[in-house]
């Protein structure tokens, strides 16, 4: 679903953001990126959204070598990614339904097929009963759950989320990790972006880990930092459930997967 | 994928009066100028017209005295034809200046002629009215020739006036538009920039450019439009109240009537301004897309 080649992406100031990064994903994986703060993971998820080209390498996405793709193609593709931030990203003057059904609106979709995939979507993400509130009547959780609806209403192959539980307390950050792993459920490929150890801990799933760009860990069923920072990062666990320390720190070939 | 009209004309309306004062300057420039551009062009026309009826009306007239001899009036004659700004210039005898004189001049006048005093002429075209002067510096006194007369001395100064008003008009109506383009340029920036939000949404989702694009391109075109039909408006009053040829009876010799136009004429002005103003709006906001819209 998701293929990366030696992509390396330079930022003028000759900032080194992603180096000879090569990683496959395949369709339906559930896959968190983790490293610090600077080491590309942003970077790495623009790129999916073609919002960055890299100077060198290729990226394939659902098929397509995407820095081949035409200008006037990018719109299509973008349709088959939804996409989350760590601030939302919501119309504060649209209503919880119509900052869902905006995002049908613009790409053309009929009236009939907004009126029904819209309230099927925020059944999904639990709020059926807010639809006429505004995002700023929301909690931080609830509006992160609108931003996923959001996302998700065109039934996107690819989820990206960039640090989506930022702004959140560890319990409602529980809630949209749940969520995330439902979209997941459902054949959607989600890569999330992040510095929450306790979760990553937690789900065990997948983890890509960069480091001043450059990828220096693939783990399938892998926990947020390798030994001592597990521990650390357990300890902080902000669910307080038992953190399992890995038995497996190997790093996964690519077409590893979770069942 | 098809962009519909009504998306796009509900989201340029609520753009237009989110930022109703700047629309409001920016319609009242493009009205200005295009207004100015129509009264230049109905100017012109006028004048154009105006020209056409002195040209047919007065040409300049070379009278050669009644006594001169054959070769002198047919060497005036030759000199005439050599000007390049002498279209065509045919002789008249003394015999049909007599019964021209007979039918235009006061009866005192008249009777102090005989066919035999009568001067004989010649009647010149000119290219351009304006050239008369020229051939009476040239010709009034010279050998044999008795009087030289042109079109008056108030018609040459009418045409240079309208001549001048017209360029001015032009020129202004220039500067407004653009400036009225600017206007236009500016207040889809801020519509921009009100929709930041929105347009980073719609690119995140896979909104297609045009469909981005299209809102802001109609605000322009309607900016343009709202300020080009009101000119269309003082165009229309200019032609009613002073240039409609149906007055024309009123008072025939007045500049006013020489300058009357037709419908047609009209038209076709009114058209070229509804163009130009269309062009301003969607020049200045296609100016504002490529610049502040980032897709
Ligand atoms: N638009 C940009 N122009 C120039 N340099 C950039 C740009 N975006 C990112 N960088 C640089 O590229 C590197 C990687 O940035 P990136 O945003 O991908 O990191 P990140 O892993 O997402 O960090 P964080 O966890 O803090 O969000 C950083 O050194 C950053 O300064
Ligand atoms: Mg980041």
């Amino acid at each position: 679903m998701i293929q990366f080649e030696n992509v390396t992406k330079t930022y003028k100031g000759s900032t080194v953001a992603l180096r000879n990064c090569s990683v496959d994903i395949d369709k339906g994986e559930f896959v968190f990126l983790v490293g610090p703060s600077g080491s590309g993971k942003t970077t790495f998820i623009r790129l999916l959204l073609r919002e960055e080209l890299p100077d060198s390498g290729r990226i394939w996405e659902a098929g397509r070598e995407i820095g081949k793709l035409p200008k006037w193609r990018i719109p299509y593709l973008r349709r088959n990614i939804g996409c989350v931030f760590q601030d939302f990203r919501l119309l504060p003057t649209k209503s919880v339904f119509e900052n869902v059904a905006f995002a049908l609106e613009v790409i053309g979709r009929p009236k009939h097929v907004i009126n029904t995939q819209v309230p099927q979507v925020l059944d999904l993400v639990g709020l059926s009963k807010k639809r006429d509130n505004l995002p700023g009547e929301l909690s931080g959780g609830e509006q992160q759950r609108v931003a996923i609806a959001r996302a998700f209403v065109n039934r996107p192959l690819i989820l990206l989320a960039d640090e989506p539980t930022g702004n959140l307390d560890p319990t409602t950050s529980l809630g949209i990790m749940r969520l995330l792993d439902r979209i997941n459920r459902t054949g959607t490929t989600v890569v999330i972006a992040t510095h929450d150890a306790g979760m990553v801990d937690q789900m065990r799933r997948r983890v890509i880990e960069l480091d001043r760009g450059v990828l220096v860990r693939d783990q399938a069923r892998g926990v947020y930092g390798l030994d001592g920072s597990v521990s650390a990062a357990g300890a902080g666990s902000p669910t307080g459930l038992p953190i399992e320390t890995s038995t497996n720190n190997e790093p996964d070939g690519p077409m590893a997967a979770e069942a | 994928m098809a962009v519909s009209v009504g998306y796009v004309s509900r989201e340029a309306t609520s753009n237009l009066w989110r930022n109703r004062m700047m629309t409001v300057a920016a319609v009242l420039t493009v009205a200005v100028s295009l207004a100015l551009v129509g009264s230049a062009l109905l100017l012109k026309q006028g004048a154009a017209h105006a020209t056409e009826r002195w040209q047919q009306g007065v040409n300049v007239v070379v009278f050669v005295n009644a006594g001169a001899s054959h070769s002198q009036f047919s060497s005036v004659g030759r000199q005439l034809h050599q000007l390049p700004y002498v279209k065509s210039c045919v002789a008249r005898s003394q015999a049909w200046d007599y019964a021209e004189a007979r039918s235009i001049e006061p009866a005192e006048v008249f009777q102090a002629l005989t066919p035999a005093i009568t001067p004989s002429s010649w009647r010149c075209a000119l290219n351009q009215p304006s050239e008369a002067a020229l051939i009476v510096q040239q010709f009034a006194g010279k050998p044999g020739v008795e009087h030289v007369a042109s079109p008056s001395a108030q018609i040459r100064t009418m045409e240079t006036v309208i001549h001048v008003l017209q360029w001015a008009f032009l020129a202004v109506a220039a500067v407004l538009l653009l400036s009225a383009s600017v206007l236009i340029l500016n207040t889809i920036r801020m519509a921009i920039f009100a929709r930041r939000r929105e347009v980073s949404v719609m690119k995140l989702v896979g909104a297609t450019n045009w469909f981005i694009r299209l809102p802001f391109m109609a605000e322009g075109l309607v900016q343009g439009l709202l300020g080009s039909l009101v000119a269309v408006l003082v165009v229309l009053g200019l032609y009613f109240g002073f240039l409609d040829q149906t007055k024309t009876a009123a008072n025939q010799s007045s500049l006013i009537v020489q300058m009357s136009l037709g419908a047609t004429e009209v038209t076709v002005t009114c058209i070229v301004v509804l163009v130009v103003g269309v062009l301003a709006g969607v020049i200045g906001s296609a100016l504002a897309v490529r610049r502040f819209l980032d897709v």
